[in-house]
């Protein structure tokens, strides 16, 4: 697509006409609130509607397990349930994404690029502890409970704090403190009521992390 | 302060949309041309004396990449001109605050 018309061209210009200061004030809120809106790849209502899907996918794998004795794990129709609203949940997220960084061009996109690598690579971290576990003979417990409920948000929790520390985004840093300390607590409530404090700590920190950019967002285009 | 404080090359309605929809960028960062003038909604002519005017000025740079069918140009805001519009700010809301 051709999409570079000739700067060099000639052409008539409207400029607007004349702009009184209030006009000026309230022109400029409008377009850094919109312009934001639309470069933002991770939008507040969809970001708390991802933390609201967490929460259901997590209490239903809490629901698969309790009271099991002895422990076995999340049932296999509840784990496939949890994949294929991770698979759509993540497919949304990437034509989101896609979309609003469509035409963007410089180092941010490049390092956004770097950063999701980092974050995938991490995701990979808990599947290969909970396989060294089992190859190790721990207990269903361990394998199949603590371990998958709260070493991915440990692992890729602390990940994303370096990420967001680096770059001084503090709604994403203390979004994923609170992810971690989630992570921290679930390791020690047993392996039933780990998926539950796992789903509710993710549901704070991407809901919070939602309510802060939001919060930020209003200030920011404030003149 | 009176309106005479405020950056000519900015205060004008056009200029000052382009001006904040590429101070949303992150530093550094450019914009198609193409998404740009569907974020203003403005007509490529009229979008483009805007983009020379503020170029001239070193508030933007164009940068033109590949050629015929695949050619593409991006506008990123300078240093200078993010400085311009923070200076722009601050004057709009003296401006204001005496109102």
């Amino acid at each position: 697509m051709n999409d570079t018309p000739d700067l060099e061209q000639t052409a008539t210009a409207d400029n607007g006409g004349a702009l009184d200061p209030r006009k000026a004030a309230r022109l400029l809120e409008q377009t850094s609130r919109e312009a934001r809106r639309q470069f933002d790849p991770t939008p507040p209502l969809l970001t708390a509607l991802m933390g609201a899907v967490i929460l259901c996918a997590f209490g239903a794998l809490w629901l698969s397990v309790l009271g099991q004795h002895p422990y076995t794990g999340p049932n296999v129709g509840v784990i496939a349930l949890v994949y294929v609203t991770v698979a759509v949940t993540a497919a949304v997220t990437v034509r989101v994404h896609q979309r609003a960084i469509a035409g963007v061009s410089g180092p941010s996109t490049r390092q956004r690029t770097v950063e999701g690598i980092a974050v995938l690579v991490s995701i990979l971290g808990s599947p290969v502890i909970q396989g060294a576990m089992k190859e190790y003979g721990a207990s269903a417990s361990i394998v199949y409970g603590v371990i998958p409920a709260a070493a991915p948000l440990i692992i890729v929790g602390t990940t994303v704090v370096g990420i967001a520390g680096s770059k001084s985004d503090w709604p994403s840093f203390g979004a994923a403190l609170a992810v971690v300390a989630g992570g921290v607590v679930a390791l020690f409530v047993g392996p039933i009521d780990a998926w539950l404090v796992a789903g509710i700590s993710l549901f704070i920190g991407v809901v919070g992390y939602a309510a802060a950019t939001t919060w930020q967002g209003r200030a920011v285009g404030r003149v | 302060m009176t309106e005479e404080a405020l950056d000519p090359l900015i205060h004008a309605s056009a200029r000052l949309r382009i001006v904040a929809t590429l101070a949303a960028l992150p530093e550094g960062d450019a914009l198609s041309f193409t998404r740009l003038q569907d974020m203003l909604e403005l007509t490529p002519g009229n979008l483009i004396t805007h983009l020379r005017k503020l170029e001239d000025a070193g508030y933007l740079t164009s940068e033109k990449t590949g050629n015929g069918t695949a050619a593409r140009t991006s506008i990123g805001l300078t240093g200078r001109g993010r400085a311009a519009l923070t200076a722009y700010t601050a004057a709009l809301r003296g401006l204001l605050g005496g109102l």
